[in-house]
């Protein structure tokens, strides 16, 4: 029922440390009515959802990145403090709730009596509170309300205990709100729980008369943050740094005596209000991680979860990727004996269906992949994962936060590297961003087993070790080298001295929370959909321009030349019309490009054909085998060509492929070189321009995109040229 | 001279020990926001299956540490 504006609509920020159940909490209140928030400024992803007060009122509720503190050190831990410190934009919030976990309350209230200082109506919500109940700890809600005069509620987020409480609660802030706001009653800044000491209270005075700040607090924050906060304009930054310097404020000196006088003065408030058990020395936690973290059972433990987890994703995967191409074939066959034989029908079935299969078949793969690793998230193994690989990232200029990109890439990079956002070093996020589509995602899976059929004999070593599948797994290690080596090697080059952070939490195993893993899965298929299938689609049907059209009449004249020698050398009605289509394509200007370029790929093995191919699939990797299937006259049979089985439309293919001659040589086109040297182009190169997107909006210039389609193309080129030598 | 203070690194499995104090501030700004303060009782769980890190407990919090931001902190000896 919100009438009005964006202005007139409440917000409630939710805040808490990373661990804190935040999330949990957030997708309680909230359910699926959630969305990515537009906070201009950051790249960072707040979650925004509509919260529904009993009286019909509405609400907009944030979910901000966990963090401990006001002084972030990544981006993600920015936005809180980038939102917080500016009362003019337009996602400032009304009300925060800020999320502890009470089992570890001690820890958990430092940035709780930052957001005190802050003068924003604010509630405390004690989440786990199961889970305090079973390790026997006793909380007195009243007695740390009083203390720190806000509202107190233990809920917990996964049962729900207290969550309507909670609800009631914010409605009664918001209307004590909205009551002063009507009456423009002056905020008077209540006393606060930090004591600036003499230099920070000079700076954050000076800094209220100059740039018109109420919040003393606030004030103080600008000083720490002002060079980075975007909302500053650069008189404004100059005049804090002025006064920064002049008053000889150190920031990071002033910043660790502040959080340990915060420390000292609510430690005792907290242990005040709770009672709790002496701790267990011997966790169940303690013992799964004996095992999970050991110095060598950690390790092939972690490789085996992951082996396991790639066998789940091709076996569950192939059924309803199955029903997609079918269905999609079933929609285009349809539409194809229902519509006019017109452009536009190409248009519909070849141009926009073939793209947004091309985009929805990738779907079951990434949506099983994240389901996996979600999981191993909300159980908390990937901070295990973290804290155990992060010596050998570190040496590729990488951090131990880059497995959880590194492994999410497997599914597809758009996603995988807007997860790099939790590495707060620049370099190693940058390195990590950049090396990240060197991992073979899912959609060059259908590229790898058409290619591996073709040129690999399907024979087994020792009995039981297909070779098919040896070189299968060759390219994801091919695909995780390439990335190891460049990320040392831009280590190498950039050589930028920052500090860069370990230091993480390895929280407490819990069982998932299926909630909290589902949205999660929904999210990051969605950031695909949205992300990559965009342009997946826009390229699709650009490209089915560029090969249905030609320059001139030259398709016309293609196609009745073609007509002819069908006639002549009395092909069937299906074989004529794929020789019509395949002169068709070599008339067009696809295939004029195709020709153009033979010449650069010649000592790679290959010719125009393949070179349409190797055009065609820049949208989308797997648009390689149906341009190929067109190219060899396989007529409408294109679409089970994906499939794994072994299918009478792949074989064919793979014959035709197998007879194909180079036109001047007539040697063999597809000679064990050509296809091994094709496999790794494949492996290497970037094709795929929705990645380019996403790298150019995480690092914010197209220097980096261009330079990473740049080395990617160059490391392909080499390393295809290489192989091909090499093997012929 | 004899040195006043111990690392992390010198601990042995199990052992535990008092941060006294702190010698780079960016990391005792992370470090104590995460609630490693000076006077926290660090235990040595176990070191990391390639080197360079540790997993400790301090005062019963979790944490993974590099060995740099191990030997930032000064322990009790």
């Amino acid at each position: 029922m919100n009438d009005g504006g964006d202005s007139s609509v409440l917000k409630i920020a939710l805040i808490g440390n990373p661990n804190s159940g935040k999330s949990t909490v957030f997708n309680q209140l909230t359910g699926l009515r959630q969305r990515t928030g537009n906070f201009p400024g950051v790249t960072v992803e707040v979650k925004e959802g509509t919260l529904r007060f009993p009286n019909g009122h509405e609400a907009t509720l944030y979910d901000f990145p966990g963090t401990y503190s006001l002084y972030p050190t990544s981006s993600d831990e920015k936005v809180v403090a980038a939102v917080l410190t500016n009362t003019a934009d337009s996602n400032f919030p009304d009300v925060l709730v800020y999320v502890a976990d009470v089992t570890k309350l001690e820890k958990h209230l430092l940035l709780f009596t930052q957001l005190l200082d802050l003068n924003i109506p604010l509630l405390l919500a004690l989440n786990l509170s199961d889970s305090a109940a079973e390790l026997g700890i006793k909380v007195n809600a009243s007695k740390l309300s009083e203390s720190f005069g806000v509202p107190v509620i233990s809920i917990s987020g996964r049962t729900g205990h207290n969550a309507m409480r909670l609800v009631m609660e914010l409605e009664k802030m918001v209307n004590t709100q909205q009551s002063k706001a009507k009456s423009q009653q002056p905020t008077v800044n209540s006393p606060s729980f930090y004591r600036l000491t003499d230099l920070e209270k000079q700076v954050s005075e000076a800094i209220r008369q100059n740039l018109g700040i109420q919040n003393p607090y606030r004030a103080l924050l600008l000083a720490h943050h002002a060079p980075w906060l975007q909302f500053l304009n650069p008189n404004e930054k100059e005049t804090v740094s002025a006064i920064v310097s002049t008053k000889n404020f150190q920031s990071l000196r002033a910043q660790v005596d502040e959080t340990l006088e915060r420390y000292d003065r609510f430690i005792p408030i907290s242990q005040a209000a709770i009672v709790s058990p002496p701790a267990f020395p011997n966790t169940p936690t303690d013992r799964l991680d004996a095992v999970l973290t050991h110095r060598v059972g950690g390790p092939l433990i972690f490789f085996t979860v992951m082996m396991l987890i790639f066998q789940a994703i091709f076996d569950w995967s192939v059924y309803p990727m199955d029903w997609i191409e079918n269905g999609f074939a079933l929609v285009s066959d349809f539409l194809t004996a229902q519509m006019p034989a017109a452009w536009y029908t190409e248009l519909l079935t070849d141009g926009i269906l073939a793209g947004l299969g091309g985009i929805l078949v990738f779907v079951p793969q990434i949506a099983i992949l994240f389901l996996l690793i979600s999981i191993l998230e909300e159980v908390g193994y990937m901070s295990r994962v973290v804290f155990m690989f992060d010596k050998t990232m570190q040496r590729f200029g990488m951090n131990g936060r880059s497995m959880v990109s590194l492994i999410s890439g497997t599914a597809c990079a758009v996603p995988a590297i807007m997860s790099s956002r939790t590495i707060g070093n620049w370099q190693e996020r940058l390195i990590t961003v950049m090396v990240t589509p060197f991992i073979s995602c899912s959609a060059r899976i259908p590229v790898y087993l058409v290619l591996i059929g073709l040129a690999v004999p399907a024979i087994k070593l020792g009995g039981f070790l297909s070779l098919q599948s040896l070189v299968f797994g060759a390219m994801y290690v091919l695909g995780v080298l390439a990335a190891f080596v460049s990320g040392w090697a831009m280590k190498r080059w950039l050589r930028r001295r920052e500090h860069s952070f370990l230091a993480i939490e390895l929280p407490v195993y819990r069982m998932p929370q299926w909630k909290n893993v589902l949205l999660n899965v929904w999210e990051k298929v969605k950031a695909f959909i949205v992300g990559a299938g965009k342009v997946i689609l826009v390229v699709s049907i650009a490209l089915w321009g560029l090969s249905r059209f030609g320059p001139g009449d030259s398709i016309e004249q293609a196609e009745s030349a073609a007509q002819t020698e069908a006639l002549l050398t009395n092909l069937d009605s299906v074989d004529a019309q794929g020789f019509v289509q395949q002169r068709r394509l070599e008339a067009s200007w696809a295939g004029q490009a195709g020709k153009l370029m033979e010449p650069a790929i010649r000592p790679l093995g290959y010719d125009w054909k393949i070179g349409i191919a190797l055009l065609t699939s820049f949208a989308a990797r797997e648009v390689f085998t149906g341009t190929l299937a067109v190219l060899y006259n396989m007529g409408s049979a294109e679409a089970d060509i994906n499939d794994r089985s072994e299918n009478a439309a792949k074989a064919t293919l793979r014959e035709r492929m197998k007879n194909e001659k180079f036109m001047d040589t007539g040697k063999p086109v597809y000679t064990l070189a050509t296809a091994l040297s094709l496999l790794v182009f494949y492996a290497l190169s970037m094709q795929c321009f929705s990645t380019l997107a996403v790298v150019r909006r995480e690092t914010g210039s197209w220097k980096w995109a261009a330079l990473q389609f740049g080395f990617m193309s160059v490391a392909a080129y080499l390393g295809a040229w290489a192989v091909y030598v090499l093997f012929s | 001279m004899q040195r006043r203070y111990r690392n992390i690194s010198d601990l042995k499995t199990n052992e535990s020990a008092r941060a006294i104090a702190f010698d780079d501030s960016e990391l005792a700004c992370k470090l104590t926001s995460m609630g490693l303060l000076p006077g926290t009782r660090i235990e040595m769980i176990r070191k990391s299956p390639f080197g360079n890190a540790y997993y400790v407990k301090a005062d019963g919090v979790r944490l993974a540490l590099r060995q740099e931001e191990a030997a930032s902190i000064f322990l009790e000896m």
